[in-house]
């Protein structure tokens, strides 16, 4: 099978035409066009319904993709029944999106980021940025290389191999980590912000943000963090107009 | 201030930390400290005035956004604001102000940005789903062209997107002073406000993932932490 290096770089663009239709199935499809063009010469009936299935309905978290495309692509090859492969599909969906957001967007992302927070805090210079997303795209990378690895090789058999790897203990093990550096990050951030202000001010700060903790965790739906900063913020504009 | 070299390195950095946010390649330029910092030693470059200090306004302008985007969890279909495109029209905004001052204003201008930038991708998002019902029938009969032209139709999408939602924020980071109450005691009180709303951000993003699991006692562990530090500092 041919494809395996075009296949993974489009796997970057894997939501570039994300749609509340078929969330990432395009990106699916466009990403398994490579790898099936080998089964196109060798039976073009079966090519012309994996393709219509490579970009059906798919969601999942975007940079393990290549586990459910090389798992879904490789069973196009061992003339697994098309049905089986939807289901196959399917199954992979919630797993994979929970996995990858428990590992990336709730761990790897704001434990790096918040460390970097510190970093800067603490006076670090603009090198630590490059050294977070040097750090992160290595994991990134290695993760999409690894899944796209796994799922070509499992096929079908693909749920097994996942359950059985490092990704669902590392997933686990990421987030506390990524708590405590959050808690840690953010009143080091808002310190270094305000050392400019009195002590007023400074306690004014204080004031507003267990305000807002208050709000937007009791009325999370209608009081967004954004939103309350914003109405803050106009509010304090008013103040200081009438003042 | 703006020039015209400028303002073409600032649409084109928006553009492309606009397109990383969800759909190419997703690489965290996009994340507020790196889009901040970025721009700021993009501006050192074009604008060589030492009084800017653009990278450090840039990194503090990106660490107290970081604060707001972590509470952003881009999640599957969630709606969620566009801190790429964001950050960078905040740290123009903040240029020529010293950091105290300057802060306030360009929070401001970088959460409106934001929310502008998030209700953009809700029209891209639509406009790809429309763009595959015209071409139903092709993806039914397994054409590839039409795949690819659909995805490459997504990223051109995009890339308007952020370019549009970066002008927008730049030409808001022009007019948003004057609309501020004169005087740099008044732009110190907005501030104060900006960095406490996100610290708000950041903490109950944290505490609402962490649920009731074991995770909000190491979130508590680590805000006991850096309160200490800061106490002893």
């Amino acid at each position: 099978m041919n494809g395996r290096w075009r296949a993974f770089l489009r796997l970057f663009a894997v939501q570039g035409a994300w749609n509340y239709e078929r969330m990432l199935g395009v990106g699916m499809g466009y990403a398994a066009e490579p790898l099936l063009e080998d089964l196109g010469n060798a039976d073009p009936g079966r090519h012309a319904e994996a393709v219509v299935r490579s970009a059906e309905f798919f969601n999942c978290h975007p940079y393990l993709a290549g586990l459910a495309l090389g798992a879904t692509v490789r069973a196009e090859y061992d003339q697994v029944p098309g049905p089986q492969i939807i289901r196959l599909r399917t199954a992979l969906c919630s797993p994979l999106g929970a996995l990858g957001d428990q590992l990336f967007w709730t761990g790897l992302s704001p434990a790096l980021l918040s460390a970097a927070l510190i970093a800067v805090c603490f006076g670090a210079g603009a090198w630590v940025t490059l050294v977070f997303l040097l750090l992160y795209n290595v994991a990134r990378i290695a993760t999409g290389i690894w899944s796209l690895r796994t799922g070509l090789a499992a096929g079908a058999d693909v749920g097994h191999k996942i359950a059985d790897s490092w990704l669902p203990k590392a997933a686990r093990r990421v987030g506390p980590v990524a708590g405590f550096l959050i808690g840690l990050a953010v009143p080091l951030v808002g310190d270094w912000a305000l050392q400019w202000v009195t002590g007023y001010q400074f306690a004014l700060a204080v004031g507003i943000a267990l305000l807002g903790m208050f709000l937007s965790l009791r009325f999370r739906h209608s009081i967004t963090s954004v939103r309350f900063a914003l109405g803050m913020i106009a509010l304090t504009l008013a103040w200081r107009w009438i003042a | 201030m703006i020039t015209l070299p400028l303002l073409l390195v600032l649409l084109l950095w928006g553009t492309i930390v606009g397109l990383d946010v969800v759909t190419f390649p997703q690489s965290m330029v996009s994340r507020p400290l790196v889009a901040g910092t970025v721009t700021g030693m993009l501006i050192a470059l074009v604008v060589p005035d030492s009084r800017l200090n653009p990278v450090f306004t840039g990194m503090l302008v990106g660490s107290v956004l970081e604060l707001y985007a972590l509470d952003v969890l881009p999640f599957g279909a969630a709606r969620y604001p566009d801190f790429g495109p964001a950050t960078v029209s905040a740290v123009y905004a903040a240029l020529g102000w010293k950091p105290e001052a300057g802060l306030g204003g360009a929070t401001a201008v970088g959460l409106v940005t934001a929310v502008l930038g998030g209700w953009t991708m809700q029209m891209v998002r639509r406009a790809n789903a429309a763009a595959i019902q015209r071409k139903a029938a092709a993806l039914a009969a397994g054409d590839t062209r039409a795949i690819r032209s659909l995805q490459l139709g997504g990223i051109r999408r995009d890339i308007a997107r952020s370019a549009g939602v970066t002008a927008c924020g730049l030409l808001l980071g022009i007019i948003i002073w004057p609309l501020l109450p004169p005087g740099s005691e008044n732009f110190r009180w907005v501030s104060v406000v900006a960095v406490g709303g996100g610290v708000a951000a950041a903490l109950s993003g944290a505490i609402r993932v962490a649920g009731r699991t074991r995770r909000l006692a190491w979130v508590m562990a680590g805000l006991a932490g850096g309160i200490l530090i800061v106490g002893l500092q």
